[in-house]
């Protein structure tokens, strides 16, 4: 089995990715809390539900990712 | 929570607690009291005689000196707990004992009667078991003789000093749960409420419960505790009830309905319902005080609140997002939705699980004033009626009719006066 390098560069980028889904996933709770008259310490008290939401956005994006760099990799060949 | 516990937390709110339940002031000289005692005689150490036995037994201030009872294993019981208890076999000697400060009387409904009178008479303090006689007129002739011969008068309502009911009380009272809109009581049981006979004669000796001569049944059982409450809850006497029994399940040769149900109104409209089935046991027994603003739960300990926080605003968008993408399309609008209860689960009234109903401080509030010799305010007239109130409802059963409080048996006591004693 080969080895695999992650590069630091890839690890920027993974890590800036989560931290995006992270902001996104607060932006949601703001706008929920917003549009249903709740009270503003959700934003804190609800930051285990955003968190898991930010994971599960990241993870998303990561299939969208690879389905891409899949279908990408087909087509050149 | 133990007596101490309960003096103390009545010490930290006395004030307050003391306005919904002023028959606490029982307990205002404990410490004065530490080294007396009240002699008690019990009358009828059956099986209520002898559990309110087991906590006289648990107060150093209180010892059972006499016993009596017609039926001897009932004595025999009893002398197991107090060995050196005096016996008879007719309350009469009982109450010629110079020894006996006060009587606790325990025997069936229909002997309540002629057992307080004669106490009374003789000078005793009296406990009388609910539901103090068998008729509106015996229970008002207990109360005059006791107001005539100042003795002390408890009678078995131990709800008047169940912490969690006291303390809903002061909730109510304040307003918490804003305007009391109905209460609805019931108690439900699954059984044929017999008890083994050793022999056919002794069976409306031992079964009493289940004949008119000696009982009222589910009316004065059960009713006479909870329909209190709301009396209690509402600081008012209901007027009017009106009613419907009948024998649908055990058709054992009883006499007395299984099956009840009764509507008190108050002089607001507010109405108390009740309602006993004793074939059936799903809902068990409680007492709910419905405000506009919330809900009490006495018997569960509980209370609920009308509006209830909002579930976080993230939850709530992930539900509606849930709902949108799987739900079937409505094909009219919300008002098609069924009404059914909200899932609600409350909050403890004293914070945790309900332990006690509050006979062992009855018993010690007992105890406290027959040393003293004060009779606690309010104590009598809440035992009054509570008698009176269930009987008035058996017999609004009994004759199919409406009937309204009758003004020769008002007391002068919140909303009830009576033109000939006022
Ligand atoms: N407060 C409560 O929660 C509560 C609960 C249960 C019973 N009670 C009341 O307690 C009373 C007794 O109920 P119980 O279940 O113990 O009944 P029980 O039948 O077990 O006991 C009654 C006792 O009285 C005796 N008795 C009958 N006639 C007598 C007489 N003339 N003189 C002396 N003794 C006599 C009987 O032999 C028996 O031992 C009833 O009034 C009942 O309503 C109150």
């Amino acid at each position: 089995m080969k080895d695999s390098v992650i590069t630091a560069q890839r690890k920027r980028t993974e890590l800036i990715t989560l931290l995006v889904c992270f902001v996104i996933a607060n932006v949601v709770n703001l706008c929920a809390i917003i549009a249903y008259g709740t009270r503003f310490v959700e934003l804190v008290t609800q930051l285990g539900y955003v968190v898991i939401f930010s994971v599960a956005l990241y993870i998303c994006w990561t299939v969208l990712r690879l389905i891409y760099y899949g279908i990408r990799s087909v087509v050149r060949k | 929570m133990d007596r101490r516990d309960f003096l103390k937390n009545l010490g930290a709110a006395g004030g307050t607690l003391l306005l919904a339940s002023p028959w606490l002031s029982a307990f205002a000289d404990v410490e004065h009291t530490r080294h007396s005692k009240a002699r008690i005689g019990v009358v009828g150490p059956g099986s209520r005689g002898r559990f309110l036995m087991s906590f006289l037994k648990n107060n150093p201030k209180a010892e059972v000196v006499a016993l009596c009872d017609i039926y001897r294993p009932s004595i025999d019981e009893a002398l197991k707990m107090y060995p050196q208890a005096r016996v008879y076999t007719d309350y009469r000697q009982l109450l010629e004992d110079k020894e006996v400060d006060a009587v606790l009387i325990a025997t069936p409904l229909d002997v309540h009667f002629p057992v307080a009178m004669a106490a009374f008479e003789a000078g005793k303090h009296v406990f009388c078991e609910k539901t103090l006689g068998i008729t509106i007129d015996e229970c008002y002739k207990m109360y005059h003789k006791h107001l005539d011969t100042g003795r002390v008068f408890f009678s078995g309502q131990q709800r008047l000093f169940d912490p969690r009911y006291i303390k809903v009380m002061e909730l109510v009272h304040a307003g918490t749960f804003g305007d009391i809109e109905g209460i609805r009581a019931y108690w439900f049981r699954n059984g044929d409420w017999r008890r083994p006979v050793p022999s056919p004669e002794l069976e409306r000796l031992i079964n009493w419960r289940l004949y008119k001569e000696h009982s009222k049944g589910l009316m004065t059982e059960l009713a006479c505790h909870q329909i209190q409450v709301g009396s209690w809850a509402l600081r008012q006497i209901p007027n009017r009830v009106m009613g419907h029994g009948a024998i649908t399940y055990w058709k054992d040769g009883r006499e007395v309905d299984d099956n009840v149900s009764c509507i008190y109104v108050f002089d607001n409209g507010v109405k108390l319902t009740y309602e006993s089935i004793i074939s059936n046991k799903f809902y068990g027994l409680e007492e709910q005080i419905l405000g506009h603003l919330g809900t009490v739960e006495p018997e569960k300990g509980k209370y609920y609140f009308e509006t209830i926080e909002p579930a976080p605003g993230f939850l709530q968008m992930v539900n509606d997002i849930e709902h949108k993408l799987f739900d079937a399309i409505p094909f009219a609008g919300t008002s098609w939705a069924p009404e059914t209860a909200n899932e609600n689960h409350g909050e403890f009234i004293l914070g945790k699980r309900p332990q006690g109903d509050g006979t062992s401080q009855m018993l010690d509030a007992f105890v406290e004033a027959v040393i003293t010799g004060k009779q606690p305010p309010r104590i009598a007239e809440e035992g009054y009626y509570a008698s009176a109130l269930c009987l008035l409802g058996y017999d609004a059963i009994e004759q199919e009719r409406i009937l309204t409080f009758p003004d020769e048996y008002k007391l002068n006591y919140l909303n009830h006066h009576n033109p000939t004693t006022a």
